[in-house]
C-alpha cells in the first residue's frame, strides 16, 4: 500500500525561514533510511502559501482565483512524502521517528492512497 | 517549475463514496490531456481521513498519535497531482478546465514545489547528499 504523509503548516513553515543546516541535514539522513529500506515514492517541500493560489468552484460559474497567503496555517501543506507501507501502523511507526519537522513542534497527517 | 495541486475534501470524499462514473471518465480525459501536454508527473486520490492518522509533535516530550477521521473536511485532502508548467498562471489555466462533473471540489490549491536553489542553507554537501537520495529513489521506481 501507499501513503501519503504531510507536514502539516505552521507560522515556522509560512514564516519563509529557511531551515537550518542542522535541520537539513537531520531529515536527509532521515529520508536516505526511508529510501535504503526503499520506502519513498516521492518527497517534495513546498513554498509558503504566499506564492500560492486557490482556484474556487461554484456550479456551472466560471471558477475564481484568489491570491495567498492562506489565513489557516495549520491546516495548510509544508511538505509531502509518498511511501510504501504494509498497514497505517506500520507507517505511523515509522515516522514516529521522523525528526521533529519543526523545532516548536509539528504535525504529520498520515493519509492512504486510492489503490 | 513544479507544482503540487491540492484538491480538498468534500463531503463526498471524506463519507467514502465514490466519483460518479462520468466524473471519473471525464477524469480520465484530463489526465491523457496532461499527461499528452507534457504537464503531468504525479496524481493520486486520497482514502478518507478516518483510515489516516496525524502525528503530534512537541519539544521534549513523545509524540503522540491521534486516529482520524478529522472534523475540518474542507481543508482536508483529498487527491492531489504534481504538474511541471513554465509558471503559475500555466497551471492555473489548466485546473480551472478540471472536470467538476460532481461539483463536488469547491476548491483546489495550487503550490509551488521548493528546489534545492530555494534554500541558502543547503550546503553543497547536503545539496550533493539530496541529489543522490533523487536519482536512488528515481532508481527505484
Amino acid at each position: 500500500m501507499r501513503f501519503m504523509v504531510m507536514v502539516k503548516g505552521s507560522e515556522e513553515s509560512e514564516s519563509g525561514d529557511q531551515p537550518s543546516k542542522e535541520n537539513f541535514e537531520a531529515m536527509i539522513k532521515f529520508n536516505e533510511r526511508l529510501a535504503a529500506e526503499g520506502r519513498i515514492v516521492l518527497a517534495e517541500g513546498l513554498t509558503t502559501s504566499s506564492e500560492a493560489v486557490r482556484v474556487w468552484f461554484d456550479g456551472d460559474a466560471e471558477p475564481r482565483v484568489t491570491d495567498g497567503p492562506f489565513a489557516e496555517t495549520k491546516e495548510l501543506v509544508a511538505g509531502v512524502w509518498i511511501l510504501n507501507g504494509e498497514s497505517l501502523q506500520d507507517v505511523v511507526e515509522l515516522m514516529l521517528q521522523c525528526p521533529n519537522p519543526e523545532n516548536s513542534g509539528g504535525v504529520l497527517e498520515i493519509r492512504a492512497l486510492d489503490s | 517549475m513544479r507544482f503540487m495541486v491540492i484538491v480538498k475534501a468534500s463531503e463526498q470524499s471524506e463519507g467514502g463514496q465514490s466519483p460518479s462514473a462520468e466524473l471519473l471518465a471525464d477524469m480520465g480525459k484530463f489526465n491523457e490531456e496532461l499527461v499528452k501536454a507534457g504537464v503531468m508527473l504525479a496524481g493520486e486520490g486520497l482514502r478518507p481521513s478516518s483510515e489516516g492518522a496525524r502525528i503530534v509533535f512537541s519539544p521534549d516530550v513523545e509524540p503522540s498519535v491521534v486516529d482520524g477521521p478529522f472534523a475540518e473536511t474542507k481543508e482536508l485532502v483529498g487527491g492531489f497531482w504534481i504538474l511541471q508548467g513554465r509558471n503559475k498562471e500555466e497551471i492555473v489555466e489548466w485546473i480551472k478546465r478540471m472536470p467538476n462533473t460532481d461539483g463536488a471540489h469547491h476548491q483546489v490549491e495550487i503550490r509551488r514545489i521548493a528546489e534545492a536553489s530555494d534554500f541558502e542553507n543547503l550546503t553543497p554537501e547536503l545539496a550533493a547528499r539530496e541529489d543522490r537520495l533523487r536519482r536512488q529513489v528515481e532508481g527505484q521506481a
